[in-house]
């Protein structure tokens, strides 16, 4: 079950301020895998807390490497379920633009479809 | 299932106002399509039987229905805007224009689900209809780049077996159902090349039709072409595919560049794959370094790289932000085009007007043609 049906959004919202009060210089990211997703494993925890210049490119890595991904499987980390980030923002700077309401910033990771 | 064939790709606003049909429907339904440029002598077996003819027909009809219920349309298009095709562009209020862009439109390759071929090494598969449609999209890809890097982008070919297809249509609502949604997931290509004139130098004056012939003869369903599906499989096994698995975007693309890695025949051409939509120019540039022994010169010249970048373009759906890119690309001269799209089924596309896309699609079923060796000198 996606982490925001699991919790109500005020109790949402009172983590991410605890988080903030405990963290002050991380991010809260919540990494799910896209619901239709065949390919890829899930992944031991949903909650990340990230440092806020760490790069989309590195963070991808983070993921991939928990994974034990090879080099040529297709990995796709979606914000909000949308849109693929730019490699070089900071998760700060996207933080900025797609955080949620409830304080935390969404991801999906996906592979991609096969086709017959 | 929800395919209706995806005559017309759509995405962005719903209203419609024509289709743009692959030549599938226009060189009648797919039993022996374009025939490769290959004379046709395989299917003139003479006293060829009447039930087998019948039953092949059936099967035929079959297979078009169940992996892409082919509706027959004629094609549409608006006068009031131009059509892309793969970097060029076509006003289609000027006949001499729409003559130009059908005929470089049937000049691309068209490549789609055969049967009857050689059995698959370790199979007794003998068909791919309902499993290769993205292999069969990544040769047509292939076949494009080869076209522009041994001929040029603007070679016609002139045998092809056309109608005239373009039909205006000035107001007209298709059915929705018509309609692909465009999907999340897709494979974008780009071709650099350094210099232009290496076609004399990989081509060494060969007549152009010969390398028209060549380049098809590479993607014939035998396991000795080096772009086959046979190959392409046996290819795939290192990748975790095997013969009859679905394939991704992502998975044929770095079977292009294996393929182009063990293949002789073009050995100054090869294929980049990005990870995580990266290209490090560092890389390609590299590529263009490389020496390769089997080139007599040893020098770079004459190189050429095909960047794939293997994406996706939304969650669940098409995310819409990508549209104007999209368009964008297909704008640009150094494109081959995108492959993958339909949720299920592949397509390779090769163009748009307005907010249609111009496809084709590898869905119709057709017999294997194998070359006749004695129709090549």
């Amino acid at each position: 079950q996606p982490f925001k049906q699991r919790k109500s959004l005020a109790s949402r919202k009172e983590e991410v301020i605890g988080i903030k009060a405990k963290f002050p210089t991380k991010i809260p990211v919540i990494v799910e895998r896209y619901s239709r997703e065949k390919y890829l494993p899930l992944l031991d925890k949903t909650k990340f807390l990230v440092p806020k210049d760490l790069s989309m490119m590195q963070f991808i890595n983070i993921i991939r490497n928990r994974m034990n991904l090879s080099a040529t499987q297709a990995f796709y980390l979606l914000v909000n379920n949308k849109s693929l980030a730019s490699m070089s923002l900071t998760i700060a700077e996207l933080y900025r633009d797609h955080k949620d309401e409830d304080g935390f910033l969404y991801m999906t990771y996906a592979s991609q479809e096969m086709f017959g | 299932m929800n395919s209706v064939s995806p005559l017309a790709t759509q995405y962005g606003s719903p209203k419609s106002r024509r289709r743009i049909e692959d030549h599938g429907a226009l060189t009648g339904q797919g039993v022996q399509p374009r025939n490769m440029g290959y004379p046709d002598n395989t299917t003139a077996e003479g006293e060829a039987d009447e039930v087998d003819k019948l039953k092949s027909k059936i099967l035929t009809a079959w297979n078009n229905v169940k992996y892409g219920w082919t509706v027959k349309t004629k094609t549409t298009f608006s006068r009031s805007v131009p059509v892309y095709l793969l970097g060029e562009y076509y006003f289609l209020r000027l006949d001499d224009q729409i003559d130009r862009f059908q005929k470089d439109f049937v000049s691309r390759v068209w490549l789609t689900y055969r049967r009857d071929f050689p059995a698959l090494e370790g199979t007794t598969l003998t068909t791919d209809c309902g499993w290769g449609c993205m292999i069969r999209s990544a040769q047509m890809l292939l076949a494009q780049g080869l076209l522009v890097h041994l001929l040029s982008r603007d070679w016609i070919w002139p045998d092809a077996l056309y109608t005239h297809f373009v039909e205006m249509e000035p107001v007209r609502s298709s059915s929705p159902s018509s309609m692909a949604p465009f999907s999340p997931s897709s494979t974008i290509t780009a071709h650099t090349s350094r210099d232009s004139l290496l076609y004399m130098h990989c081509a060494g004056g060969l007549h152009q039709d010969q390398v028209h012939r060549n380049i098809l003869r590479w993607f014939s369903d035998h396991p000795s072409a080096p772009f086959g599906l046979h190959h392409m499989v046996a290819l795939g096994s290192s990748l975790g595919k095997k013969a009859g698995d679905w394939y991704g975007p992502s998975i044929v693309a770095h079977i292009l560049r294996k393929a182009l890695e063990t293949a002789s025949v073009v050995p100054e051409l090869s294929v980049y794959v990005s990870q995580d939509c990266t290209v490090y120019k560092a890389d390609v540039e590299q590529m263009f370094d490389r020496v390769d022994p089997q080139c007599d010169t040893g020098t770079s010249s004459g190189k050429a790289v095909i960047i794939l970048v293997p994406v996706r373009l939304g969650g669940e759906n098409f995310n819409p932000v990508y549209k104007h890119c999209l368009k964008e690309f297909l704008r640009m001269t150094s494109c081959l085009g995108i492959i993958g799209g339909k949720p299920k089924h592949s397509l390779y596309f090769i163009g748009y007007q307005d907010n249609y896309l111009c496809i084709l699609i590898p869905i119709t079923v057709s017999h294997t043609l194998i070359p006749a060796k004695t129709t090549f000198p």
